[in-house]
């Protein structure tokens, strides 16, 4: 039995590596396009995950608001398109949504924002409450509209590049908000969506894109500048979620610790 | 350039909008009883108001012109049989929609 226990220590160090802190909690709010020649009806998912290891999953309770802002700032409320459905990721399987919106609610020139929600997650482990507001931008046709404005969310991130037109290797710049007003210096969080969303399976991709050299490159971590200006590379083609930790006034729920963050979705496309 | 090639034309145009510092984009759907409403506008976000849209039928007959409106949109009531739908943006900036393409 001797010789088996640097084995077991070895295994139980190779867990703690994988499920440490270096890896961060994002709320994904996805859709497989964002810039679209034609609307055409929109399937998404809500999925509260670790993106870049593609899971483990965190089961989602019922969303408090899911919202579509159209292009001239009309607001509808979509939490009846929401179904829960099981995601599976690599490592597990959780509660998710999907939505499954019809042509007619995205037909229109412009820009469309999503704003997702959701409730608040009991972190057991670390005894807090984590509640991501989270934003997608879609566009329709080319004809730019409102992608820059905030939406009047305790926290939020409000993007000063187009969410939806990135070359791969360009900058993506955005300024971190609570309740309207920058917050210098915010931490700020940016996770590549390193298993591709296959809606077919309500899951992730068991294969990972790209592999880290170290447990530090999963998830990056910077700060907002003394403006609350972030600026992040975009290295390559797909999904890039941007998390800003913390920054809510709001600091307390349900008797516990409630970090409020912002997360945005930025999509990168190769000039090809 | 007969007609069809211009359709051809627009279209290709129109299938590729945001390839123009300011091209046209254009489209339009369905509403309820047999309305349609057309939304016009420019990928550099300039006001498409004031210009002219056409509903021509197969022969090219124009059977509908007006200009859009103050918030982008053109709308009328289908006409019986194939049309088509142009948008004449100025400079060569026309795009056109058959009304096969034409949905909800």
């Amino acid at each position: 039995m001797t010789y088996q226990r640097p084995l077991q220590a070895l295994a139980v160090a190779t867990a703690l590596s994988l499920s440490g802190a270096a890896q961060a909690h994002f709320q994904v709010l996805y859709v497989d396009d964002t810039a679209l020649p034609r609307a055409h009806p929109l399937e998404l998912a809500a999925v509260f995950t670790h993106p870049f290891s593609g899971g483990p999953t965190m089961a989602m309770g019922t969303p408090l608001a899911f919202n579509h802002i159209s292009a001239r700032g009309e607001k509808t409320d979509l939490r009846s398109y929401l179904r829960p459905v099981q995601w599976h990721s690599p490592d597990n399987a959780a509660t998710a949504y999907r939505a499954s919106l019809p042509r007619e609610l995205v037909r229109s020139l412009g820009d469309h924002t999503f704003v997702l929600e959701p409730e608040p997650y009991l972190e057991a482990e670390e005894g807090l409450y984590i509640q991501q507001f989270t934003k997608l931008v879609i566009n329709v046709g080319g004809v730019p509209g409102n992608w820059s404005e905030p939406q009047d969310l305790p926290v939020e991130i409000q993007p000063l590049s187009k969410p939806y037109a990135n070359w791969t290797g360009g900058v993506f710049r955005a300024r971190v908000l609570a309740d309207g007003k920058p917050v210098p210096f915010a931490k700020v969080e940016i996770e590549y969506l390193n298993h591709p969303v296959e809606f077919t399976a309500n899951g992730f991709a068991k294969t990972a894109q790209v592999k880290a050299p170290q447990a530090s490159f999963n998830v990056q971590s910077t700060y907002a500048d003394d403006l609350g200006i972030v600026t992040i590379g975009l290295p390559r083609a797909g999904w890039w979620g941007i998390a800003a930790l913390d920054i809510g006034t709001k600091k307390t729920y349900q008797g516990k610790t409630l970090s409020q963050d912002a997360v945005l979705w930025v999509q990168a496309t190769d000039m090809q | 350039m007969n007609t069809t090639a211009h359709l051809l034309l627009a279209a290709a145009l129109l299938s590729a909008p945001a390839a123009f510092a300011h091209g046209p984009a254009f489209d339009c759907y369905l509403e309820d009883a047999g309305g349609v409403k057309c939304e016009a506008g420019f990928t550099d976000g300039s006001s498409a108001a004031g210009r002219t849209i056409q509903v021509r039928d197969s022969r090219g007959k124009v059977l509908l012109e007006g200009p859009v409106a103050a918030d982008g949109s053109y709308r009328f009531q289908a006409p019986n049989g194939d049309y088509a739908v142009t948008f004449l943006g100025g400079d060569g900036h026309d795009a056109t929609l058959q009304s096969f393409d034409i949905t909800q």
